[in-house]
């Protein structure tokens, strides 16, 4: 079978199942009542737009050309890099998704904390019981 | 100057250096540290972000770059009228915040976590302010907003604190991975993230590229400003994303219901601005789509100015009162900011955006204030009920004068800063034949004074059948009287603070070719072919 076809298959399957995981990750956090679910779907989401800024940083494969890591590994000579421009993927995408993983970490925590601290006071995570406030 | 220079730059790292090394106290056992340490922070922000006023106002704009980087390549920061401004006011009511935050130690149970937070608060709302580089925006308002859960989840042997900062956390999260997909979006479309670079390549035909921006660049765009501007209206409580402000605001400690309330709703304002004047201004890849998101703004402002009006009158609670008038000012701002959409004359539009300009200054020091000098009415009354707090204030003189004044200066008397502001956007608007917005100022105003005068009147105007709690350092009273008559003094001195209001808003208003031009001049010259060349591939679409 084609490489290529086989490649643009794959992409069109990682896109598909972005745009559903994102939907659900989106419905997940305002429509399950409970605290943690909502969590849950919160990372869901930050996920799904992780990978989706490395998709788009990647390359489909042209000609046969495989699409390789953003490394330089030989001396930089013109054909080296000319190469490596032709094949690499785009490392900037790679170094965003760093930071905002680092990022979400802390905030899951903050929330996965917050939750144990909202279960100490109302003895229930269903976010439909939690509403002392008015909004 | 060079020295103003190295401050811009040494602002946020100093910060949070000061933040970090607060647990100190922790290790040599010292009570005082913590307050020394974020007095020490606030401080030296508020005197580096006068430096870099005055360097902004005397010898133009300037850029940071960290490290060393050019634009396009490094994280940038670059300071122009307006964010020197806003920065400077922010750095100022975050260092009188701090001063009331140590007469509010006797609420604070473990001060070294409080004053992490706040001081990380100042590193954020800072970095979101100078920064001219989009995904170091995003990276800085995750900082501000952790620092802001946090802070409104101090009290969390407090029930509704907690599910405040539950709530606005957890959509707070969502909005800003928002913001992340946006600055992807943008990258993907423009090939960079710096604000500079993508305002030159939003408008291809300032690179002398004879081609339309092709639909799909327009629609990516469209996309992202919508994402983007969800965050921002979100972090500024514009009308349909308000809803996690009347709980938050109020329940977290006061000082920090001062910051979140005076400076916090700012960042949204100030990054909305950039956003649709600079970077996807005139002439952009947005294209008509502009108008039609600045005239949504508009409409949205208008109905978040009547219905935080309308809300307030209901109130009980002093600090609810205090939120729901936050919602309607940040509203009005809104208005002001939002006049780009205007077919009169670009001295009206200019009039219009000063006046939102001036009415962030107006509203960040009075909503600033009456915060904090409700917050010694309540230590007074040990109640944040109206009803409970009858009388209170006159026991407390120089408070309630304080109070008052405040209130004047929002509702827009005379000689008080608030009414430049209101002025300016009604003439601007009016200059532009667009009576509806002075109309809809008026009745804003009008709606939200019977809410002021309720306050008033309950607190200042009632006699006290119950007794008075006796608040203990009395000192703090004058550091609100000064704020309260900083209020007037600006409103006094209008004239002579009119050019910094003026520079500001020529920044939004016509100054994008400067600002594409300093980040522009900062790249070497060899890199500058290559960024063009590279913004039309992605134009084009072509690859390599």
């Amino acid at each position: 079978m084609n490489l290529e076809f086989v490649n643009s298959y794959l992409l069109i399957i990682t896109l598909t199942s972005l745009l559903v995981n994102s939907i659900i990750a989106i419905y997940g956090i305002f429509y399950r009542p409970h605290y943690i679910k909502k969590v849950i779907a919160l990372t869901i989401l930050s996920d799904t737009m992780n990978t989706f800024a490395i998709y788009l940083g990647y390359r489909r494969w042209i000609d046969n050309v495989n699409p390789r890591p953003p490394v330089l590994t030989t001396p930089p000579t013109d054909e080296a890099l000319d190469s490596f421009i032709r094949q690499a993927v785009d490392p900037l995408p790679q170094a965003l998704v760093l930071t905002a993983v680092v990022i979400g970490l802390a905030v899951t925590l903050f929330l996965v904390f917050q939750g144990y601290i909202l279960y100490t006071h109302y003895k229930t995570l269903d976010m439909r019981e939690i509403k002392k406030l008015k909004g | 100057m060079e020295l103003a220079y190295t401050l811009l730059g040494l602002t946020t790292p100093i910060l949070i250096l000061h933040a970090f090394s607060i647990p100190l106290a922790k290790i040599v056992k010292s009570e005082k540290l913590p307050y020394i340490l974020a007095f020490t922070a606030s401080l030296f922000a508020a005197i580096s972000s006068s430096f870099v006023l005055y360097e902004v106002y005397h010898n133009g704009p300037m850029i940071y770059m960290y490290g060393g980087w050019p634009p396009h390549f490094g994280i940038v920061y670059e300071v122009d009228a307006l964010n020197a401004l806003v920065g400077f006011l922010t750095s100022w009511v975050m260092l009188a915040v701090v001063l009331y935050s140590y007469w509010y130690r006797h609420h604070l149970d473990d001060p070294v976590w409080y004053f992490i937070l706040l001081v990380g608060l100042e590193t954020g709302i800072l970095g979101c302010l100078y920064t001219g580089d989009a995904f170091n925006l995003f990276v800085m308002l995750e900082v501000l907003g952790i620092s802001a859960y946090g802070l409104v989840a101090y009290h969390r042997d407090k029930a509704e604190a907690v599910e405040a900062a539950a709530k606005y956390a957890l959509i707070g999260a969502v909005a800003t991975t928002f913001y992340f997909t946006a600055v992807v979006l943008l990258y993907a479309g423009y090939g960079s993230v710096n604000m500079g670079v993508l305002a030159l390549a939003s408008r291809s035909q300032l690179l002398w590229l004879f081609y339309e921006i092709p639909p799909s660049i327009k629609y990516l765009t469209l996309f992202s400003i919508a994402l983007a501007l969800w965050v921002f209206t979100y972090k500024s409580a514009l009308f349909p994303n308000h809803f996690w402000l009347p709980d938050a605001h109020p329940e977290a400690p006061t000082p920090v219901s001062a910051a979140l309330s005076g400076l916090v709703v700012n960042v949204g304002i100030y990054a909305t601005a950039r956003f649709l004047y600079t970077i996807f201004g005139e002439y952009s890849a947005l294209g008509e789509y502009r108008i039609v998101v600045l005239a949504a703004l508009f409409t949205l402002g208008a109905l978040g100015g009547l219905i935080g009006a309308l809300m307030m009158m209901t109130q009980q609670d002093i600090k609810r009162l205090l939120a729901y008038s936050t919602i309607s000012h940040v509203g009005i701002a809104y208005m002001g900011i939002t006049a780009g959409f205007l077919n009169g004359s670009k001295e009206a539009i200019a009039y219009a955006i000063a006046g939102g300009v001036i009415h962030i200054v107006a509203h960040g020091i009075a909503k600033a204030l009456l915060f904090m000098s409700s917050g010694v009415l309540i230590d007074a009354a040990g109640s944040r009920n109206l009803d409970e707090m009858r009388g209170v204030g006159r026991y407390y003189p120089l408070t309630s004068a304080s109070l008052i004044l405040g209130f004047l200066s929002l509702a827009g008397f005379i000689p008080f800063i608030g009414f430049y502001s209101k002025w300016y956007i009604a003439r601007g608007y009016l200059d532009a034949e667009f009576p509806i917005a002075p109309i809809l100022i008026i009745a804003i105003s009008a709606l939200s004074l019977p809410g002021y005068l309720k306050a008033i009147a309950a607190i200042v105007f009632s006699t006290r059948e119950k007794p008075v709690n006796t608040v203990k350092e009395r000192w703090i009273e004058y550091l609100l009287f000064a704020m309260a008559i900083a209020l007037i003094v600006l409103g006094v001195v209008f004239q002579y603070m009119w050019p910094f209001y003026e520079s500001a808003s020529k920044e939004l208003v016509s100054g994008y070719l400067e600002y594409i031009d300093r980040a522009v001049d900062k790249i070497p010259l060899e890199y500058r072919i290559f960024i063009s060349s590279e913004i039309e591939r992605m134009l084009t679409g072509v690859k390599p």
